[in-house]
């Protein structure tokens, strides 16, 4: 199957050696501190705050940063993305196959980081639903930003720019100061969805109509990305 | 080949309007293609039709060779026109890489991968019924074989164009597009590319390939493309092109034991337009190469006058294109 050989030679792609030893090391540091809570047992951190605010505001968005501009708009960048364009495949299962890699790995990395940190941190009457509830909100979000940034690489050739600019300005301050403009920010999806699955552990504007956001933002990204592959036009020449 | 595949004769090689009829062996055509990118003209106006055979693309670096080439393969749109492979649109049809493979000039390659690989994911995405033996048949026609199991990172770049081939042919494509695809192999390997692409031109496909340096479009095309700034300067098979590089307005350096002399017996020649005398040089100019070098000798001896030097002036590839370009 078409999806399938192009999902497998992106993955062997994505994972070269030193990235994925740097990703995995990122991954590993809010286990790190779940460690150190972990062993202070006195101290009062929130579960919810701790992984909003080292795996949701950062990790997350970082590393689907990296395999989602990875995953394809660096392949039209150094031309390797040639081989794949010039062959009789619908652009649509190209975008379908990178975005499903770039957001499975990032899952692969996010998920269990999120939830060792919270097993380590929550309090024991609230350890399971609060780390199913952060586990799924970083599961979707792995996929919807992983799309956004697939789609990103495809658009401009500044993805990776665009996406950090994105990913560090727009939802790690201005999101959170003008009100309404949480309906743009993976990050509130995330937060609406944990909230909804436990009530309590992260405070939340959108709610549950995180689900739907999540939704809309991840088809529209794919949507874009298709669109816009199936019009892409080498850059540079003579 | 009895048959001219190209449409525009020499003579008139921009000619073919829309609509015009072209050879009915046609696999590539392009009808009043243009292409610009923001107020840059990259091609202009630019007509031809190309059969079976080996036809090259010839041109300066910068001519639009690669705009061509990338109209012709899909991944450019064209700003004004039609390209058409097999009788179809080229652009937003992934279908017609079904019959069309394109070589890029770019070496991007997956390195992890190992030839045989590379050329079997090739297979598959054509969705080929039997991958692993269309690999193994392209890989052979490269001749690659020997190296097929190492990863291509650590291939020359010789070996990278190779495997980069037989991606481009594992699905038997009618059509082949190769940009500059003797870039970086030594001799020994253009000679077996040259034989590998001349076969399969003898198997009725239509090859076409790019590349800014004449011996290598002298040795291998059947018919030549010349493009220079954007426009096509003249189309046809090689010798008559040679020709008219040939036989074009030239200016000859010559120092001599008397240029006054000499520049007024050549005054008498019919073949020369004119003659200045400059820091003890005689510049002259003639109607055609040839014709010149024929005479020179015997106009400097039947005047007594010896020659100490006759060197053409201007004899770059650059300045053929321009010529060819201004004839127009």
């Amino acid at each position: 199957m078409i999806f399938l050989e192009i999902a497998r030679v992106t993955v062997r792609g994505l994972l070269g050696r030193r990235r994925t030893i740097l990703l995995v090391l990122l991954a590993a540091v809010p286990v790190l501190v779940g460690l150190l809570v972990h062993a202070n047992q006195g101290s009062l951190v929130a579960v919810g705050a701790t992984v909003d605010a080292l795996v949701v505001r950062i990790i997350l968005p970082l590393v689907a940063l990296v395999f989602g501009t990875a995953a394809l708009g660096s392949e039209l960048e150094d031309g390797l993305a040639v081989h794949l364009l010039t062959k009789p495949i619908g652009r649509s299962t190209i975008v379908l196959a990178k975005t499903a890699v770039a957001g499975s790995l990032t899952a692969a990395l996010v998920v269990p980081s999120t939830a060792i940190t919270a097993l380590l941190i929550a309090p024991a009457s609230a350890a399971g639903a609060d780390t199913v509830a952060l586990a799924v909100g970083a599961l979707v979000g792995s996929y919807v930003y992983a799309a956004i940034f697939v789609a990103l690489g495809v658009v401009t050739s500044r993805g990776l720019i665009v996406g950090l600019g994105y990913a560090l300005i727009w939802e790690g301050l201005l999101a959170g100061l003008l009100p309404g403009s949480q309906v743009f920010s993976v990050r509130e999806y995330v937060r609406g969805i944990a909230s909804v699955i436990s009530p309590g552990v992260l405070a939340s504007v959108v709610g549950s109509a995180g689900f739907l956001y999540a939704a809309i933002a991840l088809v529209a990204a794919v949507a874009v990305a298709a669109y816009r592959l199936a019009r892409f036009e080498v850059r540079g020449g003579d | 080949m009895t048959a001219n595949p190209l449409a525009p004769t020499p003579t008139a090689p921009n000619a073919a309007a829309p609509g015009q009829p072209v050879p009915a062996n046609a696999a590539i055509v392009l009808e009043r293609v243009s292409r610009w990118y923001g107020n840059v003209v990259a091609i202009n106006d630019v007509s031809f039709a190309v059969g079976p055979g080996v036809t090259g693309l010839l041109g300066p670096n910068g001519a639009g060779k690669s705009t061509l080439l990338h109209m012709l393969a899909g991944l450019l749109r064209p700003s004004a026109g039609r390209v058409l492979v097999g009788g179809q649109p080229v652009w937003r049809n992934p279908g017609i890489y079904r019959t069309l493979g394109l070589v890029p000039e770019r070496e991007a390659v997956h390195d992890y991968l190992t030839g045989t690989a590379f050329v079997e994911l090739a297979a598959r995405l054509h969705r080929l019924a039997d991958p692993r033996a269309a690999a193994a048949r392209a890989i052979d026609t490269v001749d690659l074989a020997q190296a097929a199991g190492r990863p291509v990172g650590t291939y020359s770049k010789g070996m990278r164009q190779r495997v980069k081939i037989a991606a481009a042919l594992v699905h038997d494509p009618s059509t082949l597009l190769l940009d500059e695809p003797f870039n970086g192999m030594d001799p020994r390997q253009r000679l077996h590319m040259m034989q590998l692409l001349r076969s399969m031109a003898a198997a009725g496909r239509t090859i076409l390939f790019s590349s800014h340096i004449l011996e290598e479009v002298e040795r291998l095309a059947d018919q030549v493309l010349v493009v220079h700034a954007g426009r096509l300067a003249a189309a046809g098979n090689y010798r008559q092109i040679r020709r008219l590089m040939t036989d074009r307005p030239h200016t000859f350096r010559v120092r001599s034991s008397d240029n006054r002399r000499l520049a007024a017996a050549f005054l008498g020649e019919p073949s020369v337009f004119g003659a200045e005398l400059h820091d003890g040089q005689l510049m002259v100019r003639v109607a055609e190469y040839s014709g010149f070098t024929r005479i020179v000798a015997k106009v400097a001896r039947a005047s007594d006058v010896s020659l100490f030097e006759v060197a053409p002036t201007d004899d770059s590839l650059e300045s053929v294109f321009a010529y060819l370009v201004s004839r127009r």
